[in-house]
């Protein structure tokens, strides 16, 4: 079984997503073929060498791939999947997966599945299993190949092929002509004091914390803690805090010793962003809260009885 | 949240339906394009559980013409892979410069109906997308990336945005309003082509495990206070 | 000459404080009418009973005593006004004639002393006790009030004593100028000294009442002029019922003319007492809402509108400028600073009809939005589908009736929380057991109930909350029935006090009414052994809004248990903190929660078993409370429906 896996990248890192994804074609036996699209054919190779135990790699150097965009990945992919026809394609539900698995789907006529968390051989297609509904249900789908899968990040890990040897890239020609989208400009993430990636502990709430009025039980908290202070998407798109603070799928993904959140529902967008931490604990008025699924310690309070409670034990034995 | 004995979808006996938060977010924007821009708006919803009042909520907050596209009744669950076709052929009879819609549904397989839309009409598409404005014959979008990243990307119109986050939150609709619309006709229309093929026979849903989850604290704040910080001095983390 | 000139400066004072007036209250007859036209006598009557027994102000004693001792001497001394310029300006009038000198002028000189007690007590007040409520209120205006009332007090004293002084010979009439004349004459100041002194004082007494009369319309004291009106205006509608948008201007309050005349002459009548202000739940939650500044804010932001005022601060749009949204959505609609107001301003009405005018823009709290939402999808605040409404009932020893269905005794109107609430509902089994066991014939709506708008409408959803109770009122009138009970106060509320308004009348009961008449009429046995002190909490919408005080505690009383009152009782009561759509927004501790500070005062009690509540909102609420506390092993919060169940005697007990 061949797979064809969509390589994302970012400042000439591939994403981590991406390999993971190299993981996952492997763990079902299928041979991993990475599409890398970059600026020039330097820019592919320097990419390619980062994909550790994948069995080939396809590039693609135009630039007006240079930059990730929506409209000539697809199309490059689509190209791609129609001459080089691979049983299965990956990508990962990230920005561009979205992006791309239904687009190619449709363009080149193949069945698709999103919120792939888990995948394996079945007879001669392949069994998915899937999260719906923001993570409490899980859907198993029985797929024929070829198809298209866009994949959970943290499906699978991507140390696992760490180490391995890269293959060379055989470059490719598609054709990228007839856009009808530029990419005018990249944005970084905006550089700040704030550094959530780093930090060892981080204290995180949710929409639950109302407005910004009720921002200083939050801070208090976060300083009683030693922590970085964090907030849900919510919490940013309603203006309550800065970007540089949202952690999840959106925002940024962290890894700390300590991840403690207040009045977060745990969606799947988020715990893509904090799973990984050592240490969870969740409180949530919710007791049906998905968090309390991942979390290591759970309680079922109002935030607003348990941080100032909390915050003043922190103080005491400070 | 409960299973169908068939395992083929949830019951949807004891559930209230909402309106999708992106899609929520998507008609919001639509209707700061009109206030900004003077765009003129127009909702349209596939045959669903309180499609009609969707559709009446939406002419409350200010947009211009509504469709309901009608479905046959076994059909109101249709994923949204399913039902990209009937939505396409009414964008084109609309014929729009801009389609905006959800970047993410959550209750099915796909979840993703503006790149579908996007391929199908063959129009460019944008996902996980804020902050659009429109110029001349183009707009401008920001997408969003993991990690905080972006880009701004202009698109030549027609075009297709899977919205994340309007320019600012949902308006609320007053009651008022709604009352109002109580009685207006809810303009429909039959598609002409067939839903599109989708796995939803090939599919069974499940419960997730719940074991292994969190190890659950019980008591009041202040027991709650206090066992956190036993477990955060033990770990050496305070 | 000097009339005169008595009658020039009279004239002109007259003619100015009458401009002031004009300038302050004509403009009110462009705002939008009251209907309270009707009823004439029964108003009458009220407001010389409340002005001159002074209901309202005794309820705080020592404010209301200087009061009745500075309002009494203003009538009594009045007659000297009336003799000072009577004289001035018609030579020769006098009330000697019918006692100008004799019992007349004894009465003037007692309450002369009357006053200089108010006012001492008025000015210990304010600038010793300083209670908290006086916090925003304007000390310069009543200081100047202070002077001006005790000039013409003593200018009148004085007077006389000069007059006295003429013959050095003094009056049992007049024993204060008496006293006063002494001095005179001891330095020397008899004769023709004394006559022009009592010139002297009697020009300074009257610059002292024309120096007030002026003063006046500019002054918290106007409500010497508009208390009479505030009071026989105010609203005769059961107190349950809010105003309805008018008919004839539905829109939204947006200008000043978009509110009542009664409305504004609220704002101008104010005296800043600040009495509103210390019973505020909100206010004592540390919330940016006190019921004084808002109607001071208004009365300000319409003075600044008039162009009677420079304030940067009241500039309009009223929300937003003038008034902040938080400040709006602070207020739980618990109605204390209106039963408490001596002057019967409304503030909740105000409130409400600032909020509808953000509703009305969709800028809405953004939890209350969700609520919002949930109502208009669902019909409950919960979002959860109407069909779930009665799952409750799974497991009640008895199927209860669809009243939709079958005729039925009482329909019992739920309510959202005791429907949905997980703790609410053990409650609300609780209820429908012991109905089983009384064999009421009752019966339910199932999923053809609606939440009954009643916090909606306070929200200031006024188009979700007709829908609401559009729905309700169809249903209802599809069933046969003879009463309607419900748990909850708030149902209670919309039901028998909005309702009507809607052309729905019925008879509508607390389950407290309910359940005293089963087991006065010996349907339900007790066996009141296991007797506690407890205490009990009046919910707003059923003690302060619908007069349901006695029916709990005759109920308590006959469960056998020893009822400890708490301090703030009955209508004085003080708010869970969940009403008028709280519960539905975000609850930042800042300040002390009103839960909690009830908690307190009960706990304060001493050795008080059990905080006896009877609203499903209020157990959620004190629940909480309590175990915030920490003290929910000392103090139980218990619904009346668990008293009663716990007292009842046993199945063979309960006879045939």
């Amino acid at each position: 079984m061949r797979c064809l896996i969509y390589v994302e990248h970012n400042g000439g890192q591939v994403a981590e997503s991406a390999l993971q994804l190299g993981t996952l074609a492997k763990s079902i036996g299928a041979e991993a073929v990475g599409l890398v699209c970059a600026g020039d054919g330097e820019a592919v190779a320097d990419l390619t060498r980062q994909l550790s135990g994948f069995d080939a790699a396809l590039g693609v150097a135009d630039p007006v791939v240079s930059a990730y965009n929506a409209q000539a990945a697809a199309k490059a992919l689509t190209q791609c999947v129609e001459t080089q026809a691979p049983d299965l394609v990956m990508t990962s539900y990230s920005t561009a997966g979205i992006d791309l698995a239904p687009t190619v789907s449709i363009k080149a006529d193949l069945p698709m599945i999103g919120y792939v968390l888990e995948l394996a051989i079945d007879g001669d297609g392949l069994a998915a299993v899937s999260m719906v509904y923001g993570g409490k249900l899980r859907a198993k789908t029985e797929i024929a190949t070829p198809c298209i899968v866009a994949v959970m990040p943290g499906a699978a890990k991507a140390e696992a092929l760490a180490g391995q040897p890269a293959p060379n890239a055989e470059m490719i020609q598609v054709d990228l002509s007839g856009l009808a989208m530029t990419v005018v400009e990249t944005l970084e993430p905006e550089s700040s004091d704030v550094n959530l990636a780093e930090a060892e502990k981080i204290f995180c709430v949710g929409r639950a914390l109302g407005g910004t009025e009720k921002i200083g039980v939050a801070e208090e908290m976060a300083a009683a803690l030693g922590a970085e202070l964090a907030g849900s998407r919510p919490v940013i798109d309603a203006g309550w805090m800065p970007k540089v603070r949202q952690v999840g799928k959106s925002g940024t993904k962290v890894k700390p010793k300590l991840y403690f959140m207040a009045g977060v529902s745990g969606a799947p967008e988020h715990l893509e962003g904090m799973e990984d931490s050592e240490l969870i604990i969740a409180i949530n008025s919710d007791e049906q809260a998905p968090i309390f699924g991942k979390a290591h310690y759970g309680a079922v309070c109002d935030m607003f009885q348990l941080l100032p409670a909390l915050t003043a034990r922190l103080n005491a034995g400070k | 949240m409960e299973l169908g004995e068939d395992e083929r979808d949830i019951d949807r006996e004891w559930i209230g339906l909402e309106l999708n938060p992106f899609d929520d977010q998507a008609l919001e924007q639509a209707v700061l394009l009109k206030e900004s821009v003077a765009a003129r708006v127009t909702a349209i919803a596939a045959e669903a559980e309180g499609g009609e009042r969707m559709l009446k909520t939406a002419l409350a907050r200010g947009v211009d013409e509504v469709r309901l596209i009608e479905l046959d009744e076994e059909a109101v669950q249709l994923s949204s892979r399913a039902r990209a076709p009937l939505y396409a052929e009414a964008i084109a009879e609309i014929a729009p410069d801009l389609v905006l819609t959800g970047v993410l549904s959550t209750d099915d397989l796909y979840g993703e109906l503006a790149p579908l839309l996007g391929a199908i009409l063959d129009w460019p598409q944008v996902s996980a997308a804020s902050q659009v404005t429109q110029k001349g014959a183009s707009v401008t979008v920001r997408q969003e990336y993991s990690g905080g990243a972006a880009a701004m990307v202009e698109m030549q119109l027609p075009a297709v945005v899977g919205l994340q986050t309007a320019s600012r939150p949902p308006r609320y609709v007053p009651g008022s309003k709604l009352r109002d619309l109580l009685k207006v006709e809810i303009p429909t229309s039959e598609p002409s082509v067939e839903p599109g093929a989708d796995l939803a026979d090939a599919t069974t849903l499940e419960l997730p495990d719940s074991s292994g989850g969190a190890e659950m604290i019980d008591g009041n704040a202040e027991v709650v206070a206090e066992k956190i910080h036993g477990i955060l001095s033990e770990r050496g983390l305070v | 000459m000097t009339t005169l000139i008595l009658w020039i400066v009279t004239g002109a004072a007259l003619a100015l404080s009458a401009w002031r007036f004009w300038r302050l209250f004509s403009p009110l007859s462009a705002a939008r009418p009251t209907g309270r036209g009707q009823q004439l006598g029964a108003r009458l009557s009220f407001m010389i009973g409340d002005i001159a027994l002074h209901r309202r102000l005794m309820k705080f004693s020592y404010s209301g005593i200087l009061h009745a001792c500075i309002f009494s001497s203003f009538i009594v001394l009045f007659s000297a006004i009336v003799e000072s310029f009577g004289s001035g300006l018609f030579p020769g009038f006098s009330l000697a004639p019918i006692g100008g000198n004799t019992w007349i002028a004894l009465l003037q000189n007692l309450f002369a002393l009357v006053i200089a007690v108010g006012l001492g007590m008025a000015i210990y007040l304010r600038f010793a006790a300083k209670p908290d409520r006086f916090k925003g209120s304007k000390t310069f205006d009543a200081t100047v009030i202070y002077v001006l009332a005790g000039l013409i007090v003593i200018t009148m004293i004085l007077e006389a004593s000069a007059r006295l002084a003429i013959d050095g010979q003094g009056s049992v009439w007049r024993p204060v100028s008496t006293l006063f004349m002494l001095p005179m004459v001891s330095l020397g100041i008899t004769g023709h000294a004394a006559e022009r002194v009592e010139v002297l004082f009697y020009w300074a007494h009257i610059g002292a009442i024309l120096g007030f009369l002026v003063y006046i319309p500019g002054s918290k004291h106007r409500h010497m002029f508009t208390a009479a009106p505030n009071i026989f205006f105010r609203p005769l509608t059961s107190k349950g019922q809010l105003p309805a948008p008018e008919e004839d201007a539905p829109g939204p309050v947006q200008a000043y003319s978009d509110f009542t005349w009664k409305d504004l002459l609220d704002t101008l009548s104010c005296t800043e007492c600040g009495r509103c202000q210390s019973v505020c739940p909100a206010h004592a939650a540390g919330k940016p809402l006190s019921p004084k500044t808002l109607i001071m804010n208004l009365r300000d932001g319409y003075l600044t509108d008039q162009g009677l005022m420079q304030s940067a601060d009241h500039a309009l749009p009223i929300v937003g400028g003038t008034i902040q949204p938080e400040t709006l959505w602070s207020c739980t609609t618990c109605r204390a600073c209106m039963e408490v107001c001596p002057l019967h301003i409304e503030h909740v009405p105000k409130i409400v009809k600032l909020r509808r005018s953000m509703v009305e823009e969709g800028q809405v709290e953004p939890l209350l939005q969700t609520t919002l939402t949930n109502f208009q999808s669902q019909g409950n605040s919960f979002g959860k589908p109407p069909k779930q409404r009665a799952r409750w009932t799974k497991g009640l020893s008895y199927k209860i009736k669809d009243a939709r269905k079958t005729a039925v005794d009482v329909l019992w109107f739920v309510g959202d929380f005791a429907s949905f609430d997980p703790r609410a509902q053990k409650l609300t089994f609780m209820v429908a057991e012991l109905l089983g066991q009384a064999k009421v014939d009752v019966g339910i709506l199932y999923d053809g109930e609606r939440n009954s708008g009643n916090d909606v409408r306070r929200a200031g959803d006024e188009g979700l909350f007709e829908m609401l109770a559009a729905h309700n009122i169809e249903q209802l009138e599809a069933c046969t029935f003879k009463r309607i009970m419900t748990t909850d106060p708030h149902s209670l509320n919309a039901l028998k006090s909005e309702y009507p308004t809607l052309g729905a009348r019925y008879e509508v009961l607390h389950y407290s009414e309910l359940f005293l008449e089963l087991i006065r009429a010996g349907r339900l046995v007790l066996d009141p052994r296991a007797a506690k002190r407890v205490t009990y909490h009046d919910p707003c919408y059923l003690g302060r809004y619908n007069g349901g005080f006695d029916a709990p505690r005759d109920l308590i009383a006959a469960l056998g248990h020893e009822l400890v009152e708490m301090p703030r009782n009955r209508e004085n009561s003080f708010c869970c903190g969940a009403g008028g759509g709280r519960i539905f927004m975000e609850d930042a501790p800042t300040g002390e929660r009103p839960s909690e500070s009830r908690i307190r005062e009960a706990m304060a009690l001493g050795d008080i078993s059990t905080f006896i509540v009877s609203c499903p909102k209020d157990v959620v609420m004190y629940s909480a409370a309590a175990q915030a506390l920490g003290v929910e092993t000392e103090l139980a919060v218990r619904d009346l429906a668990e008293m009663i169940s716990e007292t009842i005697a046993t199945e063979e007990l309960v006879a045939p």
